[in-house]
């Protein structure tokens, strides 16, 4: 379904805690919508100052509801655009262009337990899985690092949910991580979702404590810092150079130039947008090529990789 | 017979410690051992030694085995064990396990039951082609079996042992040889010794 698009109408509207919103959406045209299972995220289309943004936001709704979606937009402060748009302009009646939802980050079925760790904002996806295991009786744990000031904003979304608990940057609230990741049974899935250095640290401490790699999943969120020095690619297929600005994506000035350019998640995690790289050497920023494919120099990920030097060539 | 065009009979490989894992268990077939194998085995995982522990069956002689060494009756007393340890297992834990194929499912499927995933897992084959065949017909398992066509234990009917194996039963296929031509059993061979 990558490439349809649906018209969303924009139900409500709630400042749930200084930069945060939340948002409800529903079928613009009051049917149903499709369905998306625990962990999907959805792609809004953003207005921004003299373009449009597409960021990927998780759904914190029910999984399979169909009459409404839910998400929560953090207000990123180095906004390129899209969360800004979404805290000072957007109104309930509004309406909004939208991906089907994707999922990059469900639940293992087959995990005799689930253990989630969240950073912040990355507690998103995880109040769909609460909602899974509400219903599927799977065993559960969730641990939340937020700012002690934030630990109450999620109440609503945590109503009768078992196995949450939170922590903060205080003598006697501080996750222990290598000591909870070495009590875990056999038969644990690890999900974290989290600033990029938590990400990093809890994947590091899970490979110390003898984790196989298959049991550890992360979602990275927030943008891959998709800005940096400005250069040019030429799209040697489409016989189109785009100039990618400072503070936009490759794959945002690809779409700019309207060329076809899939994408799911824009965060490189996905390698739905990979492209063959002909010339020039890239700066990668994805989480999707292996070491060996970085080296070998012929494919980008133009959601959040750039250009070393001033020109790449990419055959699209 | 242990290579196969079907993709779903398994492939082993010899046991090497994964020096990733925190704590390293050594489960063994004593009577499927090949001479020798025993002190190699003791050689290559000498570097976890120090977390090792190794469960041997059969109680052949076992001197300077890495690791600190518990005999065991059989493949019941090593599943009984197995399922009874009073520590648990976590997700550092790594288990090793050599022997026939029956012997190697018996015990990779009851630590699957535990919560072992296959990243924790590893299997050499050893010792007899002997294959637990479950019938397609009645679901009844046949253990031991080393002919290419077998009576089930079951239901009686005439099996075909295929490749084809499953890894939840730990069992391979067996289908009914004369569904066809009733009667027209062809000559049992042993193919699995």
């Amino acid at each position: 379904m990558i490439g349809q698009t649906l018209r969303l109408k924009v139900a409500a509207v709630s400042d749930i805690a200084p930069g945060l919103r939340h948002l409800r959406l529903v079928a613009a045209d009051g049917g149903k919508l499709p369905p998306a299972a625990a962990g999907a995220h959805i792609q809004l289309v953003l207005a921004g100052p003299g373009r449009s943004f597409r960021n990927a936001y998780s759904l914190v709704s029910r999984p399979g509801a169909r009459d409404a979606w839910d998400i929560i937009v953090r207000r990123v402060p180095a906004s390129r655009g899209g969360s800004a748009y979404i805290h000072e302009q957007l109104q309930a009646g509004d309406t909004l262009e939208a991906g089907w939802p994707g999922n990059l980050f469900a639940p293992v079925r087959t995990a005799r337990r689930h253990l989630m760790i969240a950073g912040g904002i990355g507690i998103t996806p995880f109040l769909s899985y609460l909602a899974d295991f509400a219903m599927s009786g799977g065993e559960h744990a969730l641990h939340v690092c937020c700012r002690e000031a934030e630990k109450d904003v999620f109440a609503p979304w945590l109503a009768g949910r078992s196995g949450v608990a939170f922590h903060w940057d205080a003598d006697g609230h501080r996750l222990d991580i290598p000591a909870l990741l070495a009590a875990q049974p056999a038969g644990t899935h690890l999900y974290v979702c989290g600033p990029a250095a938590m990400n990093d640290e809890v994947i590091a401490a899970a490979a110390a404590a003898g984790w196989p790699a298959r049991h550890v999943h992360c979602e990275h969120f927030g943008a891959a810092p998709a800005g940096g020095a400005a250069f040019r690619a030429f799209l040697a297929r489409s016989g189109v150079e785009v100039q990618v600005g400072e503070d936009e994506s490759l794959l945002d000035a690809i779409e700019r130039a309207g060329v076809a350019a899939p994408c799911l998640c824009r965060g490189g995690a996905c390698g739905v947008c990979v492209a063959p790289l002909l010339e020039g050497e890239a700066e990668h920023r994805d989480h999707f090529l292996s070491p060996a494919e970085r080296d070998a120099g012929r494919l980008i990920m133009p959601c959040v990789s750039r250009a070393k030097g001033g020109r790449l060539v990419l055959d699209l | 017979m242990m290579h196969s065009d079907i993709k779903s009979r398994p492939a082993y490989q010899a046991l090497e410690p994964d020096l990733a894992g925190s704590r390293h268990l050594l489960v063994i077939e004593g009577e499927a051992l090949p001479p020798g194998r025993l002190a190699a085995l003791s050689n290559t995982f000498a570097p976890v030694a120090d977390s090792l522990h190794t469960w041997l069956t059969g109680a052949p002689a076992a001197e300077g085995i890495a690791g600190k060494l518990w005999q065991l009756g059989g493949v019941e007393d090593v599943l009984d064990t197995l399922a009874c340890a009073t520590r648990g297992y976590g997700m550092g834990d790594r288990l090793y396990v050599l022997g026939t194929e029956p012997f190697l499912w018996s015990v990779a499927t009851a630590a699957a039951l535990i919560g072992f995933g296959p990243g924790q897992l590893q299997l050499e084959h050893a010792g007899s082609l002997r294959r637990r065949v479950w019938c397609t017909h009645c679901h009844g398992l046949t253990e031991n079996v080393t002919t290419g066509i077998v009576a089930c234990g079951g239901c009686g009917r005439h099996l075909l042992v295929r490749d084809h194996f499953s890894r939840r039963l730990g069992a391979f296929m067996g289908v009914m040889v004369d569904a066809e031509a009733p009667g027209e059993i062809p000559a049992i061979e042993e193919v699995f010794a």
